[in-house]
């Protein structure tokens, strides 16, 4: 393996996308427009979100405030029992449901409005939305008993917290998602076009190694993908400020691990395309399905046994796990399970690596 | 051992299939240093399929190759070895002068990038992109990327098809003078007027050599007064 060699291809590489400006627009202005696509459209929604009111007061109130509800604009109220109210969550017909409790209307009269909101808590837009036509059914209210009342919901959440709304969910699964899926393309693509106009045959009619061909390629697209990935992270903590628990340079870190592992796996398939239009079917066929079974959408553990078992051997899946433990729960090194989340990570990108080189031969013929 | 000295390339009783195909059916050929040896054939006579067991891009099924005293594959052997083909395989975004800069850093040879490009006449047009250029002037790129490591042996697979007289006679020029400099040349063409500028000739056709010989000899042996009557003559003859 000589640096050299090596080092020609990586700086060929970085001098090709000086001049391609449409590639290198893919690469950085893609990803801000899709998160800001996604930001738009997770926490600008405008829905009437389903809410179910269960009035258990004794007294008079909760059943004015129930009727206040019921004729708000801002959710579609509907009568439940607070008993079905978590199964209601789970299933997804309500996003959230409003209990008065028996002792609401005497609370009141002490001086404190108590009513339970039970939020589900993974769409976090509609849990404003909810308090906020709470409050407002409330104002009736206010004027009555006198103004020295205390609003003081009782606010559950099914999942997530206070501060936590879904851009946060998906956002550190996204991150590392639209860096793994630009670069991959990216590079299939490069290595095909380097097929087509024979360049490659002429590398191989040359003292180069196979080995290097494939480390030069890497070098010279994972230098471009951690551009791409620090631009990325800055964006998103600090425009669109996803939340943030963990050390930022681990996010990073686990972001070139992907980076990495999609340039190798573009290599690798990028041997089982004849043209530049097959790699580009590789997109259904290997990125799709990692998006939808990696955990970004749905979590693994509800997915049918089955799925899981395919879950369970996609990178992309301990990429998403990684991210979303260092983002939401604030893992750190420490972490067992980040530890096995980089190593699998780590593990493919090897592996990859050595079935690139080993395939290269193989497809000049 | 001894006789193979003498060779630049020594093709020995060669077969390759490819499924069904037999591209190379026992071919054996011998190419002296300093000479230019021209491969002639018809399209599909496995003329290119030759060429790429040589520079090692194809691994024959049966018999030897030998490139410069080495039995192929040989990483090693490529670092002397020029390569070329009809498609001027360079990057189209990369300058004329950055491409030529490539190829030489992989063999070693920065240094010789601005004297492949005086040779090819493309000193003045260094700075252009490729994609911009006209197809003379990608081949004339290619051939410098080829030469720029000042390879003991070229290798060309049609170079000059798609290119016009002027630009064939310029190459052909180029490769006499390096012949003259030592260099062996390997050629594959059907282009008659080119087969006369060769030293020796190959014929090939179903996979095997059909005769072999300077210009002279192949019209003596075929009984025609020119090469392409010669050509046609022994092409014509039924596959054995």
């Amino acid at each position: 393996m000589s640096a050299r060699r090596v080092g020609a291809i990586t700086r060929r590489l970085l001098q090709q996308f000086r001049r391609d400006r449409r590639t290198l627009a893919l690469l950085f202005v893609a990803p801000v427009v899709i998160l800001s696509l996604l930001g738009y459209m997770i926490r600008g929604a405008s829905s009437t979100p389903d809410v179910g009111i269960a009035n258990e007061d004794e007294g008079p109130f909760g059943g004015a405030i129930a009727s206040a509800l019921h004729s708000s604009d801002k959710i579609k109220a509907k009568d439940v029992n607070a008993a079905d109210g978590d199964a209601k969550l789970k299933d997804g017909s309500l996003v959230a449901y409003i209990v008065f409790p028996p002792d609401f209307t005497s609370r009141v009269r002490q001086g404190t409005i108590a009513p339970e909101v039970h939020l589900e808590g993974s769409q976090p837009g509609n849990g404003a939305t909810v308090l906020q036509a709470l409050q407002q059914a409330l104002t009736s209210l206010a004027a009555g008993p006198g103004s020295a009342v205390r609003f003081e919901p009782q606010v559950h959440y099914l999942y997530g917290g206070p501060n936590f709304d879904t851009l946060d969910y998906f956002g550190a699964a996204f991150i590392g998602l639209i860096v793994f899926f630009l670069v991959f393309v990216i590079t299939i693509v490069a290595f095909l076009r380097e097929r087509s106009q024979g360049t490659l045959e002429r590398l191989m009619a040359s003292p180069l190694r196979r080995g290097e061909i494939v480390v030069g390629y890497m070098l010279g697209f994972t230098l471009l993908a951690l551009v791409q990935s620090a631009e990325v992270l800055v964006f998103s903590l600090a425009v669109l400020r996803v939340h943030n628990e963990g050390n930022v340079l681990l996010i990073f870190a686990i972001e070139a691990l992907m980076a990495i592992g999609a340039v190798n796996l573009g290599i690798f398939l990028s041997m089982f395309a004849r043209t530049e239009f097959q790699a580009v079917q590789f997109i259904p066929l290997v990125v799709v399905p990692q998006f939808l079974l990696s955990g970004i959408l749905f979590p693994v553990s509800s997915e049918p046994q089955a799925l899981q078992l395919l879950s369970n051997v996609l990178p992309l899946t301990y990429a998403v796990n990684g991210l979303r433990d260092v983002m939401i729960k604030g893992a750190d090194l420490n972490s067992t399970a980040l530890q096995i989340d980089a190593g699998v990570v780590a593990g493919f990108c090897i592996l990859l690596i050595v079935a690139g080189v080993a395939t290269l031969r193989r497809r000049i013929a | 051992m001894h006789m193979n000295e003498a060779f630049a390339v020594d093709v020995d009783n060669v077969r390759k299939s490819f499924g069904s195909l037999h591209a190379l059916d026992g071919v054996t050929i011998r190419v002296r240093e300093g000479e230019i040896y021209g491969l002639l054939g018809p399209n599909g006579s496995g003329k290119t399929t030759l060429i790429r067991v040589i520079v090692g891009l194809v691994i024959a099924d049966a018999g030897t190759v030998t490139v410069l005293g080495r039995k192929i594959p040989d990483l090693a052997v490529l670092s002397q070895v020029g390569y070329m083909t009809q498609q001027a395989a360079l990057y189209p975004d990369l300058s004329v002068e950055e491409n030529v800069d490539f190829f030489a850093t992989i063999s070693g040879a920065e240094s010789n990038v601005g004297e492949a490009l005086q040779l090819v006449n493309l000193d003045e047009r260094r700075k252009s992109v490729v994609a911009t250029l006209s197809g003379g002037m990608r081949q004339r790129c290619s051939l410098a990327c080829a030469l720029v490591h000042r390879p003991r042996l070229l290798v060309l697979d049609e170079p000059t098809v798609g290119i016009d007289p002027q630009l064939r006679v310029q190459f052909w020029e180029h490769f006499r003078q390096m012949a003259a400099a030592g260099t062996t040349i390997l050629v594959s063409s059907h282009v008659m007027d080119e087969a006369e500028r060769c030293q020796r000739l190959g014929l090939i056709q179903y996979g095997q050599l059909l005769a072999e010989g300077s210009p002279n000899e192949i019209r003596q042996q075929a009984g025609s007064a020119n090469l392409e009557e010669a050509f046609l003559r022994l092409a014509g003859r039924p596959q054995q």
